[in-house]
């Protein structure tokens, strides 16, 4: 059997609403090796943010088995979360919300501005270090909060629909930002997306989920992961209608059932 | 106001406001021809004069009484509307307590606390700080239940805990929303400061304004009304300059 680093089994995850126990995921099953990305797909209220909110470690209500690196998530751990919107602090400057997190480990000051300079300037970002969020543009913000997660040097990055919010060419540049850096850092990665282009652009395994209640319905092995060149190419256009027939097919079987 | 104070044409339609208060009641005092409303320049003069007198110690103690009351009354709500913005299922505990005794007029507990507490200062800061402490409490207490989700599990999956939550996400996330509150806080508490020092006391503006009424010295009587007019406008002054320096990210 495989080494996993991350590996989910029976995860199960319940919410309260309005006294009732509503079941979000069930008997959910997922895994990954390490350095490898998974991209998670499904319709609206289907649990994804659910499962990267247990992986975050910031839901410990859940039944199942949850091992990152071996251990159960925490947060403030070696996970770091991105999220669509509303991740940066709109109070704080791009710099103080990058190193926020190195500041909540009490490292030393010139431990962080070595840190936090390093990070900026690779990721192109140290003339805006001054600026507030609201300063910045869409595809801008996101990468500040890629810096602000990796100046913590963590061991998986979980991405709630991280360029969702962006226009179709910043999300591009972004998608080839974050390829590049996987090729770099080969973090183990697993990201959420309603776009099946980005799925197959990204997803080394894609998941492809249904609802009520969240279950992975299907689990695809992606060999054109990374392929930027093969985009819009006949290859990649047959993996996205394979995704789509399958994210599809579960529509049609709950209609004839 | 607050916009007007900003710009650079700010002392320029505060002097025009200025010029436009005291022409109406200019106006309103001929058309009156009454004792009780005298023209401004009589009303200005005796305050001028007045201010090498009592009227700046009874406006110490006036100034003293609101700043103590909004200060206790934003260190006692503030964090406790975080409190129960963070914690609904403790909020929904304690909301009903809130809004029964919300309503209560708490100016009726003067006497009461007159007598607990005696005429001196004690008992007019506590009746000022009770009466605010409610606004800011339930106006926090909204800030921190509305604030974006995203902020808080973004920097929480940073590693911080819940003090750490406080300092960094609910505090300056409701700040904006605080000081809104200790702005309309403020006008309450002149309000009931001039009630609270007509009672019982020997001290404070608003016992200088009712001494003077009952004297029928209605000169002096407005002199003790700019005194106080002035002295809110002071207190508006210093909360919009913390405003602008605290929450200079919200007007970006
Ligand atoms: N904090 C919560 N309390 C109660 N129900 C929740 C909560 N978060 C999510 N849910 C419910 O769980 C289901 C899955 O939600 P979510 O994980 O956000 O889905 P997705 O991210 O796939 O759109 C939805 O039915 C949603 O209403
Ligand atoms: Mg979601």
């Amino acid at each position: 059997m495989q080494d996993y680093f991350l590996s989910i089994k029976s995860l199960k995850v319940a919410y309260e609403q309005r006294g009732e126990l509503v079941t979000a995921l069930d008997s959910v099953d997922l895994s990954l090796s390490q350095g490898q990305r998974g991209v998670i797909i499904g319709p609206s209220g289907c649990g994804k943010s659910t499962l990267i909110t247990v992986l975050a470690g910031l839901n410990s209500h859940y039944t199942g088995q949850v091992l990152i690196g071996g251990k159960p998530p925490a947060s403030g751990g070696e996970t770091a979360l991105i999220l669509q919107d509303f991740g940066l602090l709109p109070w704080k400057t791009v710099w103080d919300n990058v190193i926020l997190g190195l500041k909540l480990r009490k490292k030393t000051a010139a431990e962080i501005k070595t840190t936090a300079e390093t990070v900026l300037e690779k990721l192109g970002l140290s003339s805006l270090a001054k600026r507030h969020p609201t300063q910045l543009s869409g595809g801008q913000r996101q990468r500040v909060a890629i810096a602000r997660a990796l100046v913590l040097a963590p061991k998986l990055l979980l991405m709630d629909e991280p360029f969702s919010s962006l226009d179709a060419l910043t999300r591009e540049e972004l998608q080839d930002f974050l390829l590049e850096l996987w090729e770099e850092t080969k973090l183990t990665t697993l990201l959420i997306t309603h776009n099946i282009e980005e799925a197959v652009l990204l997803g080394q395994k894609i998941f492809i989920m249904s609802s009520s209640p969240g279950q992975i319905q299907q689990e695809v092995e992606n060999r054109l992961a990374g392929a930027t060149h093969l985009r819009g190419e006949l290859q990649f256009l047959e993996m996205c209608s394979t995704l789509r027939s399958f994210l599809r097919g579960r529509v049609h079987d709950e209609a004839s059932a | 106001m607050r916009q007007a104070l900003k710009k650079g044409g700010g002392t320029i339609s505060l002097i025009l406001s200025v010029i436009m208060l005291l022409g109406s009641w200019w106006l309103l005092a001929l058309a009156l021809k009454s004792p009780a409303v005298p023209p401004p320049l009589g009303a200005v003069k005796i305050f001028l004069a007045s201010l090498r007198g009592d009227l700046v110690i009874h406006l110490g103690i006036s100034l003293y009484r609101v700043l103590i009351s909004l200060i206790l009354a934003a260190a006692l709500g503030v964090p406790l509307g975080i409190f129960l913005g963070k914690n609904p299922r403790i909020d929904a505990k304690i909301s009903p307590m809130l809004y029964l005794t919300y309503p209560v007029p708490k100016v009726v507990f003067m006497p009461i606390f007159l007598i607990l507490l005696g005429i001196g200062d004690i008992s007019k800061i506590v009746l000022i700080t009770l009466i605010i402490f409610y606004q800011i409490l339930v106006t926090t207490r909204d800030a921190a239940k509305n604030l974006e989700k995203g902020y808080i599990s973004s920097v929480q999956s940073l590693g911080a805990g819940s003090r750490d939550l406080y300092i960094h996400v609910f505090l300056p996330g409701c700040l904006p929303s605080i000081l809104t509150s200790l702005r309309l806080g403020l006008g309450t508490a002149m309000a009931v400061l001039f009630l609270a020092e007509t009672y019982a006391t020997q001290k404070g503006i608003g016992f200088f304004i009712m001494d003077s009424l009952s004297r029928m010295n209605y000169e002096e009587m407005f002199a003790g009304i700019i005194a106080m007019g002035l002295m809110g406008f002071f207190l508006y002054v210093i909360l919009d300059k913390m405003e602008k320096v605290l929450c200079g990210w919200v007007h970006l």
